[in-house]
């Protein structure tokens, strides 16, 4: 915590240093003359996605299985202006999902005992149970939604060389609800030519975990594998062999302990510096340092070790082949759930520099290198190259690489040694690296010719992307988003 | 961290002398495509993108929390 103050301290006084010295350029600064309104009326944008991924590295069933997922989100952001110098901002997201690995947290199709079951072919006369981590199962878990809302004040200063901006957002998940505040403050001077900011986040999140089947029913029956979810059910060993419950050395999972503290809570700092290179050219660079604490692992994850016996449910002729895709009926029972530690510190480092060639051509790119006190290190380049092809219309040609170092606590399906402290096996915490094509078609009705009841159509934007992973993972992703004014 | 203020203090005294361009200058600059941050199209990609990647952060978009994620 030491640290923590002085660091404030640090950046207390760099930007009570810079902003001094602004304020000598600002009384040479006579554009208070005329003071424009920061915005000139409510606009509205309506933003729909659909997305859609797979690959075969599933963390809920341990690093293989299904990642079939579907999201359809649709995001709503109006822009209020109350006066000249005061912006209302109200931004309400809502995104449903499908997933065949958050199914998979009861993969066991069939499985009928346990008064909290997650099967909904629960009850039917079909006592055979399977699973695999390459289907999905029909457990309620496959579907969620999750909501979110932010309402943003923002306040210009008449010379509008100084933005305060504040924040308030909620979000909810069926797993988790989170609470988040923010503010900024930004500074533009050298008749704004070079802008500074800095910006606060709080986010408090709470779990409301969900655990794989086989772990919590298993704690909850306090080990005895002869009542409830457990009940008239085989258990096989590696060469599907049945074998005896009563047998104390069978499986059990390694820790009885789960998630034993609900909140993980993040913290941000982000500062920013914008400058004006030319007539042509801008550049930012800025950086952010997020410390996150509490449970950070994701208690649905399942982990395998290396170190222990494989324990199994379902066709014993499919065990041989339990990493391929062919198998559709036996499910691996989990040692464990992911763990890992309660503190984690971000670092990301940023740079946009903008380039305007000619009336046709824009040219934007971004770098970012990250790394933070996990072991992760990444660098993310960014072109895209804006088109004028007329007034209305701009194309949006854009690639993005992406690559990052494996966490320290990063193995692949059934690699842990069950001394280590803390492990995972989700894929996003592997090394890989990424491409993204993408396109977008911008329509920009410079007039706001055409009218739906109060409002003018201002822009409509199409975007394609598509994302290759070198761990097989492949998404598309499509946007559409339209953007309103009110009538004065 | 005490280097990243140090850079930005750095940065801050040698390019904001590197250019003093005027208000009826900046035509070029004050086009929407020369933003320097995302466009709203980009909401949802960046989304993804920080469900699916280690790192996050420095792309003007939400810096963790309330997604579920690490």
């Amino acid at each position: 915590m030491v640290v923590t103050k002085k660091t404030l301290i640090i950046i207390t006084l760099a930007l009570t240093t810079i902003l001094a010295f602004a304020q000598d350029d600002n009384l040479g600064n006579d554009s208070s003359v005329y003071k424009k309104r920061v915005l000139e009326t409510i606009e509205i944008d309506v933003l729909s996605s659909y997305y859609v991924q797979d690959g075969s590295n599933a963390a809920v069933t341990g690093g293989i299985g299904t990642e079939e997922l579907e999201d359809f989100a649709t995001n709503i952001n109006i822009s209020i202006p109350l006066n000249a110098d005061d912006v209302l901002t109200i931004d309400g997201t809502i995104s449903a999902y499908t997933s065949a690995s958050s199914s998979n947290l009861n993969p066991f199709s069939g499985a009928s005992s346990g008064d909290d079951d997650d099967d909904e072919r629960d009850g039917d006369d079909d006592d055979s149970i399977t699973g695999s981590p390459w289907s999905a199962s029909s457990g309620a878990s496959k579907h969620d939604t999750w909501s979110s809302g932010n309402i943003g004040y923002s306040h210009s200063s008449d010379d509008r060389n100084n933005i305060w901006s504040a924040n308030i957002n909620f979000a909810s998940e069926y797993d988790y609800t989170s609470y988040g505040a923010g503010g900024s403050f930004t500074k533009l001077f050298n008749q704004q030519n070079t802008e500074i900011g800095v910006k606060t986040n709080i986010y408090l999140d709470t779990w409301k975990p969900q655990y794989p089947t086989e772990i919590i029913k298993y704690i909850h029956n306090d080990g005895d594998l002869f009542v409830g979810f457990f009940q008239d059910v085989d258990i096989l060993d590696n060469v599907g062999n049945v074998v005896d419950k009563s047998d104390p050395d069978i499986w059990h999972p390694i820790s009885n302990t789960l998630i034993e503290d609900k909140g993980r809570d993040t913290y941000s700092v982000s500062l920013s510096f914008s400058q004006i290179l030319g007539q042509n050219s801008q550049i930012s660079v800025f950086s952010d340092i997020v410390m996150q604490k509490g449970w950070l692992a994701n208690p649905m994850q399942r982990v395998y070790f290396a170190d222990k016996s494989n324990y199994f449910i379902g066709e014993a002729d499919d065990i041989p082949n339990y990493t391929s895709p062919s198998n559709q009926d036996v499910f691996q029972l989990a040692d464990d759930i992911e763990r890992l530690p309660d503190t984690r510190l971000k670092t990301p480092i940023g740079m946009r520099f903008n380039y305007y060639l000619n009336e046709y051509f824009v040219l934007r790119n971004y770098y970012r290198y990250y790394f933070d006190d996990w072991g992760i290190k990444s660098h993310t380049a960014n072109v895209e190259v804006p088109i004028k092809v007329s007034n209305s219309f701009t194309l949006y040609p854009s690639y993005r690489y992406y690559t990052q170092s494996k966490s320290d606590y990063f193995a692949p399906f059934d690699e842990h040694l069950s001394t280590e402290e803390f492990y995972t096996s989700d894929y996003d915490l592997s090394e890989f690296n990424s491409s993204q094509y993408g396109f977008e078609i911008q329509y920009n009705d410079i007039f706001t010719k055409a009218h739906l009841w109060l409002v003018g159509l201002k822009t409509i934007n199409l975007n394609y992307s598509y994302y290759k992973r070198n761990t097989g993972l492949e998404a598309h992703i499509i946007s559409l988003g339209i953007k309103f004014i009110l009538d004065k | 961290m005490k280097n990243r203020i140090i850079l930005l203090i750095l940065l801050t005294i040698l390019l904001s002398g590197c250019a003093n361009v005027k208000g009826y200058q900046k035509a070029n600059l004050s086009d929407p495509d020369m933003t320097l941050s995302d466009r709203k199209s980009k909401k949802f990609e960046t989304t993804f993108q920080i469900y699916r990647e280690g790192a996050s952060g420095a792309n003007g978009g939400k810096s963790g929390g309330g997604c579920g994620c690490n």
